[in-house]
């Protein structure tokens, strides 16, 4: 009997709640099919934890805002590929309109992805591939070219010669090696020399450290490149640190461009410059609209960079 | 009323924790996203639920071990380090070396025992706190991983001299794909079948005895002739094997052998093991409340990604179920 009193309470509960389900409007954000014109795109971000991977995110929800007919559901796997898979996998059974990932990893999603493509769900990839070609689209930007760029504008603001320091990202990971290579190729044929450099994984107080050991060992140092803005900010501070004022003189090169990091270090004049590492998240937006209106969109689509610099900074930076 | 309630709790006995589990799934019917073109429920769906197992399995795995480590009065931390280890050291021993799944299941499952061997020499021989003994080793394993990989994500071709150089075998998606006629991944019904005959074990067995005698009292254990060191190194390398197998199970998951994979995931075993309602301070509990702490974890998990909630809250909102359902469990200890 006393057992009853708790069980029917519950199942009660229970009930209510399935049979709530189906009389209820849908929640909000998840509108049904008869709608027609609504529609509801999965957005799996492989680890918020970074600034650039909010920036797309954000850049995806700016976008999509312009546009009340999309509701884009953001999850974020928290740098875990299994978390990822699942995100996938429950937007397959939600039955969304399309499906935009930037993954952890390639491997561990492909077949994930390949059965949202199966089920006939579009899957726009974005910044890191996945294998195989069972996707819709993959969007990223092409690091060497950006590498290419700075290599070529820092010969162009040195005037040709100059001793630099390079703060290289993390060298185990493809964009730290494609930032590096594409810089040589740009600084090829100049009298541009490489006096110091060290892998600072991308972290600013790393980059900090390393830029101090330069300036002891260096009096003169006309430029630093850095893999991302915060290592030119760091290393910038390392100059300031200093005290001799060498921060006013040495050039700081930046790669990223994100709004809160590298355009206002170039706003409040502490980089030279620095070099968009778009996102793709508007450019994601836009390949789903064209998806969704029956258009064929390119299998592979390459993002150019912009330039900011002082003079440029306020009206959006240059495009290269 | 108050009264009667609390005592029809108390005829749930022991397994108050399904309580705390019923309450989740209420939760989950409530507040779940609706399929888009049935209009039915997701959360409800029968794959659902079989994919809450399945995500869940390898902390599964890990806190069946767990659990009967923190009956000892013990912990093991290095269980997320072995998983690491285990998952890189299969990769590599089937995609890498070429051998076959049977010899490297045997030994994967071989090396997670050494690992335990150590923990439990170190832990009952030389009388290091368990915490430091298996700290020592969640570095040293993690260590080990980096080291036989090279650093690298073990992949076919990811090395010049790898055997696999197309695709991985074909056991990493038997592994992880349904069983026509049951609906469950082999993956999942290695869990349940580990946890039950361990619950089994636990509950019947001499050494099921002598766990709970050591982790009530181990002076008092000793005093009546139980061989604590031996039993508590046997603990130790069951909590490393099953380590070792979810190690397995993560490398056919993710496809790949990652010396990173399970990080902090001992933090999820030792979750799952407590909301079920084993104490830490050891000697009480069992593996059924484990199961039940497995399945609490994993359906919060499952009903906040399923409705897309953002990091921030998802955080907070875990925070409050796993203080919520402990809470649910200490009542009995009041009472009883």
């Amino acid at each position: 009997m006393r057992r009853l009193a708790v069980a029917v309470p519950v199942l009660a509960l229970v009930l209510a709640g399935c049979q709530a389900k189906k009389a209820e409007s849908p929640p909000e954000g998840k509108p049904q099919t008869e709608a027609g014109k609504k529609y509801v795109i999965g957005m799996s971000q492989c680890n918020r934890g970074e600034p650039w991977r909010v920036q797309m995110d954000t850049d995806i929800e700016e976008a999509a805002k312009a546009h009340p007919e999309l509701t884009v559901l953001f999850k974020d796997a928290q740098n875990k590929s299994e978390m990822q898979q699942s995100h996938v996998r429950e937007f397959i059974q939600q039955k969304v309109d399309a499906i935009i990932i930037s993954p952890k990893e390639a491997r561990p999603l492909t077949k994930p992805v390949a059965e949202a493509y199966d089920a006939g769900i579009p899957v726009i990839v974005l910044d890191r591939k996945i294998e195989g070609d069972k996707y819709t689209c993959f969007i990223g930007a092409d690091n060497v070219k950006i590498g290419r760029e700075a290599g070529k504008y820092l010969v162009e603001l040195l005037g040709g010669k100059g001793e630099i320091v390079e703060l290289k990202g993390l060298m185990t990971s493809t964009p730290g090696q494609e930032r590096h290579n594409g810089f040589m190729e740009g600084i090829a044929g100049s009298n541009i020399k490489i006096i110091f450099d060290a892998d600072c994984q991308w972290l600013e107080p790393n980059a900090q450290r390393e830029m101090k050991s330069a300036l002891s060992r260096f009096p003169k140092i006309d430029a630093v490149y850095a893999h991302n803005d915060p290592s030119a900010h760091g290393a910038y501070l390392a100059a300031r640190q200093e005290g001799k004022g060498r921060e006013k003189t040495i050039k700081f090169i930046g790669i990223d461009a994100l709004p809160h990091e590298g355009v206002r270090y170039v706003k409040d004049g502490l980089l030279t410059a620095t070099f968009q590492y778009p996102t793709g998240g508007k450019e994601a937006i836009e390949t789903v609209l064209k998806i969704l209106k029956g258009e064929t969109v390119e299998k592979t689509i390459t993002l150019g960079t912009r330039i900011f610099t002082a003079d440029t900074v306020a009206s959006g930076g240059k495009e290269l | 009323m108050r009264g009667r309630v609390w005592h029809a709790l108390s005829m749930l006995g022991n397994y108050r924790g399904v309580i705390a589990l019923l309450i989740v799934f209420v939760l989950g019917c409530f507040y779940t996203p609706v399929a888009r073109d049935t209009g039915l429920p997701i959360f409800l769906s029968w794959r659902t639920q079989l994919d809450i197992l399945f995500e869940y399995c390898e902390y599964g795995l890990l806190a069946t071990g767990m659990t009967l480590v923190i009956l000892s009065g013990g912990i093991d931390l290095s269980v997320s380090s072995v998983l690491g280890f285990s998952a890189t050291l299969f990769a590599l021993l089937t995609i890498g070396y070429g051998w076959g799944i049977a010899p490297a299941v045997a030994a994967v499952v071989a090396c997670g025992l050494v690992a335990g061997l150590v923990n439990g020499v170190l832990a009952a021989r030389f009388r290091i706190q368990p915490f430091v003994a298996t700290l020592a080793m969640m570095t040293a394993a993690r260590g080990a991983a980096k080291l036989v990989s090279g650093g690298i994500k073990v992949q076919p071709a990811a090395q010049p001299w790898y055997r696999l150089t197309e695709d991985t075998p074909e056991f990493f998606r038997w592994m992880t794909t349904a069983v026509p006629g049951i609906g469950m991944q082999p993956a999942t019904i290695l869990f349940l079948i580990c946890i039950l005959i361990m619950a089994v074990i636990v509950k019947k067995s001499s050494y099921g005895r002598k766990l709970y005698a050591i982790g009530g009292n181990e002076e008092a254990a000793r005093l009546a002739g139980i061989p604590v060191a031996r039993v508590k190194l046997q603990t130790y390398a069951l909590c490393s094997m099953f380590a070792a197998l979810a190690g397995i199970v993560n490398c056919c998951r993710q496809d790949i052998g990652d010396p990173e994979a399970g990080f902090t995931f001992e933090l999820d075993a030792i979750a799952a093991t407590v909301i079920g309602g084993t104490a830490l301070t050891g000697g009480r509990g069992g593996m059924m409340f484990t199961l039940i702490g497995v399945l609490i974890m994993a359906y919060i998990n499952k009903i906040l990604s399923l409705n897309a909630v953002a990091i921030d809250r998802r955080m907070i909102i875990q925070a409050v179920i796993i203080v919520v359902a402990v809470l649910i469990q200490r009542q009995k200890r009041g009472q009883a």
